[in-house]
């Protein structure tokens, strides 16, 4: 609240005739920081920018990252303590090693699985998480859970936070975008990129390729020169109006709107046109793939390095959806057929996801970029019974960071012998966010918002840093 | 580091051994003991005392008595670690470092200290008093005439401010109408109100808004946005609840007929009970359940607690941050840290509310429901006389089945299996192989293979075989996920599924003709779903072959199968079991059930409503400790908040009464004589809609972390004002659109600007933007295409579609049936239409009791861009013809008083004429509808 005002005060301190570019700022640019007058980090940040890809439907850490040689002696065999135990879709049945080897990678000898070999050679790089919890056991509110911080629908995201508290570092794309993925979006859907209760300047927009923002274009049936036409009558009215009306700073503000728009639309188009990127980066994403989904996937990482490049504070990317009728086709739910379903998604994240890693890299981004993968829950060790997959996990997942201020080689907490329990340095998404919130240099106790009865956090009431995987 | 030390032994004899400890322990209080504490010992390490300091935590002592500052708490400190996140500035540090130099003097322990926070005494839990406006001499006349005028002036007068001169006539009746409507007034209304020089012109405009239709559409929408009212599940499936309109048209039907707002609180929370048969009523109890609800399933036990908890922790938020302002959900894991709500309360609510669950209802007049029941009453007796006859029958042949149950089965083939169906046949030639399924195939194929007797799977794709599939169903959201090519593609993952479960078939050809004696298929080859789908499954079919594709040839058929549920096999030993005589009698008595089963179901439906249901609770409420479902400490029984015990008497419904009754007596509470929130909470809802914002700036918080209210009395004069008009609103709003207050200009006046700039003190009417839905409305209204047709199922701006989850894509072209007010809308969660979620329309997944404004650039772009606004401009341009003729001049006259409600200035005239004379009237008709003054109340 108090900062809501301030902001207004500041906003007040203009007079009239003031350069529609300063507007610009305080609108949607740089200069632009609602959480505070200053529209300064709380401390010296690490990272700038953020591209959280998020693989939705729970991917299991007991076939990517968390290597557990007990869960590969004991398969078959009842697990200790949990006969009876009865998960999200029912009864389990024995436990169940991965179907594939894990096999140790980079200088630190990480195990991972060979099912991943192309993210397997960046493990150095990599900050694991192996203790993540989580609250709920169903796709929809762990979701929004792992994107906001709550259960409940309604509440901000990660990225909107970020753009509310920093703002973009350009005037002419939006702070936020997420990219859902082409088989369709994620469980709870827009609720995983909403600005919830902040301003709806900081809800994530949506790309896609073919119409980068909607609305963007001018209507076909609009030629050029009507266009400009309208625009300066346009002008002349507002003017006209603000001219009846001094000192009222929204009234500048929405003919800076205008303005700023006008920016977007030359802008907007210019960072999805990947085909100004070269053959030989095109090949090493992969976007023409003859798998159309690794195709697809590979365009929207290439299409996330432009983004983050040209000032886009937070990148969410997508890989994956909801379910659609069959568990695990769509997403990483596999309650079934483990082994086909990530024999699909797997290859899908696996190579576009390493590329954009390493050409960020190349290209000196990853010195203030921080990358985090992330999913809403994990799997269970054992089989569903009566089936070849496993059920929803929401007491051990697996996340990793990389990037900006972020001690690569690293591995903090632990799950038990056989990964069903995170036992050792348990973690919260809230302490995750804390984290991730240090880096970018806030405090996240300091960064709040005023909303029916409490200055709302994006870590509600608790969270701590983690400490043992900063740089 | 040096100059301090050497300053702490020149000075600390000075400064005394107390300050000497305060320099250390004040940081410590500080920087370290919010996590370090007896009750949150972060590492299990307490820094309340210097014994526990030296006691340590996990990683050891924090204070080691004989290298103080070797200590672990100085290493942490020293090397950034700690606090974590937020190391200390380098002057604490060295503070530190000199206070653990000089033994780290420690005598007095510490406590977390309690923040500030309201008690029982805090203001807006104290009963309403009414204190005489005080006198102003100096008001000019408008000011001194009512009450409210008279607090807000002399409010003013002690900030050094003056009131704004009256608003002009036009300006008023666009104020007035968009407040108490959401539409703009017809430019003949504006000049019939400007003509009309009667003293009470005003009044008359202002009881003409407040009787019209508009009126309850506008105020039924504010209060839809605290109800968090959405019309779709929310969350993974997010299904649309297509029965949920009702509750919407309730609020709206509840608003414009002015029922007074304890009636509106008692039958939103209690409905059921005092409107019983009367679906005008009942419908209202949908405000309990309009929240969001996660509709996925779950076989966990805490799982499934937690999910019952947070339905009602929604069902909790909602009631009391909507009636009370009171924010009784930070009390779920402890009592409330700033108000005075207990821990205790919080359940005591939850006890309350725990009868009520996520539903939808029958809602039926008795008429309606004893009609239903005329024609369902004798056929639901014949079904169950003709039940208890063939009961009887089969308890006699008990025995008898048992003993044959074995050989009878044993005459049959097995039954068809998820996991695996297989015909052989004597070797035959072909080159088509054809399954045909009468009945449909409901549980899919994973695959198809044709063997040759050599065992070789001649059907694949790889192979060179096609398979074509006579339908396929394609869900719109992912058209390949039931594709044909899952028949024959060697893997046992995915499936082929039928469009719908008519008779269907499928056919394989084999690249040339080949001697084949075997054909298999499964829905389940891998058992993935446990048997959970035996019943779902291809039970009837015909296998042929072709060696043309012509002329078909029986090979197969399920015929002699035995059926694959257990009572379908039940029934043929029975039949067998009978003796012969009583065979006739089953026959027939099978046949009557089904028919009578038929003709029940062909007696149309009760309607329903997505408005609850009520059980009795099967269990108390518990206290649960820090919230956790898995963690009940102690009963608590249904009761009201120990909040405003110091006001009013609170209440507590025996466990053992009914669940309703509980509901009841909340409504009363909520809405007693005594109760001071309720009141209040309405008449600053009602200010905030009228000014932009209200007397307390935070609508739903009238807690310690709320604001404080800037006219106290004003605000108690208005809530006893509810009192006085036995809660209608009507004549309260009338009181505040007849306030001088309310009449003011909007202009900006410097000065005043430096001292109040926010125009809390109401030195001018604040100017306010249109609501998102206003704006969408005013477009329709101007364009003259508004539909009138109010009520209703609502309509959509997406297409939906459902294949387990719900999809809704958004559209981009709409016709005439969306052209209705946006209050209409079918409001699905997380599915808000551009245009309307870029001007923050909320997504009501929570309550939203005061709208945040914003512009951005992406709303220039719908607004410029849309294909709703380039078709809105294009009926506009439509209308101004049909209504001024074809004279450009007349033209944009009736185009600037439709919109703007006035008369072009001569510059905008000459660049308008200019604009239509190029590029026609659409161009300039998009100019009008993103003109700022076209969004701006002023």
């Amino acid at each position: 609240m108090g900062d809501v005002m301030k902001r207004r005060d500041f906003l007040l301190d203009f007079s009239t005739g003031l350069p529609a570019l300063a507007l610009a700022g305080l609108l949607g640019g740089g200069a632009r920081a609602a959480h505070a007058a200053s529209g300064k980090p709380h401390h010296a940040p690490k990272a700038k920018r953020v591209l959280q890809i998020f693989c939705p439907g729970g991917a299991s850490h007991l076939d990517t990252f968390d290597y557990k040689p007990e869960l590969e002696k004991r398969d078959g065999q009842p697990m200790p303590g949990g006969e009876k135990e009865v998960s999200f879709q029912g009864a389990n049945g024995n436990l169940m090693r991965s179907p594939w080897k894990f096999v140790r990678r980079g200088q630190t000898g990480k195990h991972v699985t060979e099912l991943l070999p192309h993210l397997g050679e960046l493990v150095d790089d990599m900050a694991f998480v192996h203790s993540m919890t989580t609250r709920t056991n169903t796709h929809g509110p762990a979701c929004v859970m792992m994107n906001t911080g709550f259960v409940f629908e309604g509440f901000p995201s990660a990225g909107s936070w970020l753009s509310y508290a920093l703002g973009a570092e350009t005037d002419e794309l939006p702070a936020y975008v997420a990219i859902p993925d082409v088989r369709g979006i994620p469980p709870s859907g827009p609720a995983n990129w909403t600005s919830g209760f902040l301003p709806a300047e900081h809800q994530g927009v949506a790309f896609n390729a073919s119409e980068p923002i909607q609305n963007l274009r001018r209507p076909e049936s609009i030629r050029d020169e009507e266009e400009k036409a309208t625009r300066s009558f346009l002008a002349l009215l507002n003017r006209e109006h603000q001219a009846r009306y001094p000192g009222n700073p929204d009234l500048q503000a929405r003919i800076a709107s205008y303005e700023l728009a006008a920016r977007m639309q030359l802008s907007a188009p210019e960072v999805s046109a990947l085909e100004k990127e070269s053959a030989e980066t095109h090949d090493f994403y992969g976007t023409r793939d003859s798998n159309p989904l690794i195709a697809a996937y590979a365009k929207n990482c290439l299409l996330s390095r432009r983004l983050l490049e040209r000032g886009v504070r937070y990148v969410q990317l997508f890989c994956a959806s909801r379910a659609s009728g069959v568990d695990g086709l769509l997403n990483w739910d596999a309650h079934k057929t483990l082994k086909a379903d990530y024999e699909r998604h797997c290859p899908i994240l696996d190579k576009p996801t390493t590329a954009l890693i390493r050409d960020m890299k190349r290209r000196g981004m990853l010195e203030d970029t921080l990358v985090v993968w992330t999913t809403e829950f994990g799997r269970m060790p054992t089989h569903q019974q009566g089936t070849l997959g496993r059920d929803h996990n929401p007491d051990a997942f697996t996340v990793w960071m990389l990037g900006a201020g972020v001690k690569g080689g690293t591995s903090h907490g632990a799950t038990d012998d056989f990964g069903r329990r995170s036992v050792e340095n348990v973690t919260t998404i809230h302490d995750f966010w804390a984290t991730i919130l240090h880096l970018l240099g806030l405090n996240h106790q300091k960064l709040t918002f005023y909303h029916n009865g409490l200055e709302r956090r994006l870590t509600d009431v608790h969270g701590h840093v983690i400490a043992d995987i900063l740089a | 580091m040096l100059v301090v030390r050497r300053f702490l032994l020149l000075v600390l004899p000075v400064i005394g051994a107390a300050a000497a400890e305060e320099a250390g322990t004040s940081l410590i209080q500080k920087r370290c003991l919010s996590c370090h504490n007896s009750t949150q010992k972060m590492g299990s390490l307490s820094l309340e005392s210097r014994e526990a300091a030296v006691g340590g935590g996990k990683s050891g002592p924090a204070l080691d008595t004989s290298n103080y500052t070797g200590s672990l708490l100085w290493m942490k400190v020293e090397r950034g670690e700690m606090p974590v996140g937020n190391p200390l500035p380098p002057a604490e540090r060295s503070a530190l470092r000199a206070w653990l130099e000089a033994g780290a003097p420690w005598s007095t322990p510490l406590a977390v200290q309690a923040r500030a926070r309201a008690d029982k005494s805090w203001w807006s839990f104290q009963p309403l008093k009414i204190v005489d406006p005080p006198a102003s001499p100096d008001a000019p006349t408008e000011w001194s005439r009512s009450a409210i005028d008279r607090y807000l002036y002399a409010a003013m007068r002690t900030k050094d401010l003056k009131p704004s001169p009256p608003a002009d006539k036009r300006t008023m009746i666009r104020r007035v109408a968009f407040d108490l409507t959401g539409l703009p007034p017809l430019p003949e209304e504006v000049e019939a109100f400007e003509k009309d020089q009667r003293p009470n012109a005003y009044e008359a405009l202002v009881d003409r808004l407040l009787a019209s239709k508009a009126y309850g559409e506008r105020w039924g929408r504010h209060w839809l946005d605290v109800a968090r009212f959405g019309e779709s599940h929310g969350y993974e499936q997010n299904h649309l609840r297509s029965n949920a309109w009702q509750y919407r048209d309730w609020v709206i039907r509840s608003f414009h007929a002015d029922k007074p707002f304890d009636q509106m609180v008692l039958e939103q929370l209690a409905g059921d009970v005092v409107g019983k048969g009367n679906p005008d009523i009942e419908v209202a109890t949908a405000f309990l359940v309009a929240g969001p609800h996660d509709t996925v399933g779950n076989q966990a036990e805490a799982a499934k607690r937690q999910q019952r908890a947070d339905d009602l922790d929604d069902m909790i938020n909602a009631t009391a941050a909507g009636f009370l302002g009171l924010t009784v959900n930070c009390a779920r894991c402890h009592d409330h840290k700033f108000d005075p709500i207990q821990h205790a309360d919080y359940y005591r609510m939850q006890a309350l509310l725990s009868g009520v669950h996520h539903a939808e209802r029958e809602i039926v007049t008795d008429g309606e429901r004893n009609a239903w029941e005329a024609k369902a009453k004798p056929v639901e007796q014949a079904l169950s006389d003709a039940r208890q006859r063939l009961k009887s029958i089969t308890e006699k042949a008990a025995g008898r089945v048992t003993e044959i149950r074995k050989e009878t089965l044993a005459k049959y083939r097995p039954p068809v299996s998820p996991r695996l169906t297989e015909e052989t046949f004597p070797s035959v030639e072909a080159r088509f192989v054809r399954l045909s399924a009468p009945a449909g195939a409901p549980g899919g194929i994973d695959e198809i293979e044709v063997f040759t007797r050599d065992n070789r799977n001649v059907a694949q794709r790889t192979a060179g075989a096609t398979v074509r599939a006579s339908s396929t169903r394609t869900p719109e959201a992912n058209p390949e996920a039931y594709s044909e090519t899952h028949l024959n593609d060697g893997k046992y993952d995915q499936r082929w599924f039928a469009d719908g479960n008519q008779a269907v078939h499928v056919t394989i050809e084999l690249p040339e003709a080949t001697m084949v004696n075997r054909v298999a298929w499964s829905s389940d080859r891998n058992g993935g779903f446990m048997g959970r789908f035996e019943a779902a499954i291809l039970r009837e079919y015909v296998l042929e072959l072709s060696a043309d594709g012509e002329v078909w040839t029986k090979v197969a058929s399920s015929e002699g199968r035995l059926p694959p549920r257990k009572d379908d096999q039940e029934h043929i030993v029975l039949l067998a079991a009978l003796p012969r005589e009583e065979r006739e009698t089953y026959r027939r008595l099978r046949k009557e059930i089904a028919e009578q089963e038929a003709r029940l179901k062909e007696i149309p439906a009760l309607p329903t409503v997505y408005a609850g249901q009520f059980r009795q609770p099967e269990e108390p409420a518990f206290l649960l400790k820090g919230g956790n479902v898995m963690h009940r400490v102690e009963q608590v029984a249904p009761a009201s908040l120990s909040t405003l015990d110091g006001v009013m008497e609170g209440f507590t419904v025996s466990p053992d009464a009914p669940e309703s009754e509980r509901r009841v007596a909340l409504a009363r509470w909520i809405t007693h004589s005594r109760n001071p929130l309720t009141p209040r909470v309405l008449a600053n809802r009602m200010w905030h809609y009228h000014f932009g914002r209200g007397i307390v700036g935070t609508p739903s918080d009238f807690g310690y972390n709320g604001e404080k209210p800037s006219h106290p009395e004003l605000l108690d004069y208005l809530a006893s004002g509810l009192h006085h008009y036995g809660w209608r609103l009507k004549p309260l709003h009338k009181e505040i659109v007849m306030s001088a207050a309310y009449r003011q200009s909007g202009a900006y006046n410097e000065q005043a600007g430096r001292i109040d700039a926010e125009a809390r003190y109401l030195w001018r009417f604040p100017p306010q933007r249109l609501s998102a839905e206003a704006l969408r409305d005013s477009i329709l209204s101007v364009a003259g295409v508004l539909q009138e047709d109010a009520g209703g199922p609502g309509f959509r701006l997406y297409k939906y579609t459902v294949d387990n989850v719900a999809t809704y894509f958004p559209l981009d072209k709409f016709g005439p049936d969306t052209y209705r007010r946006s209050v209409y809308l079918q409001a699905a969660r997380s599915i808000r239409p551009e245009l309307l979620a870029q001007y923050d329309c909320p997504d009501s997944s929570l309550p939203e009791p005061k709208r945040v404004v914003t512009t951005s650039p992406l709303q220039a772009l719908s607004l410029l861009n849309s294909s709703f606004v380039i078709d809105m401009a294009e009926a506009f341009a439509a209308r101004i013809t049909r209504e001024a003729g074809e004279d450009t001049e007349a033209q944009i006259r009736r185009a600037f008083a439709l919109a703007f409600l006035r008369e072009p200035a001569p510059a905008e005239l000459t660049d308008a004429k200019e604009l239509v004379s190029r590029h026609g009237l659409r161009a300039m008709c998009r100019a009008l509808l993103n003109a700022t003054e076209f969004l701006w109340v002023m």
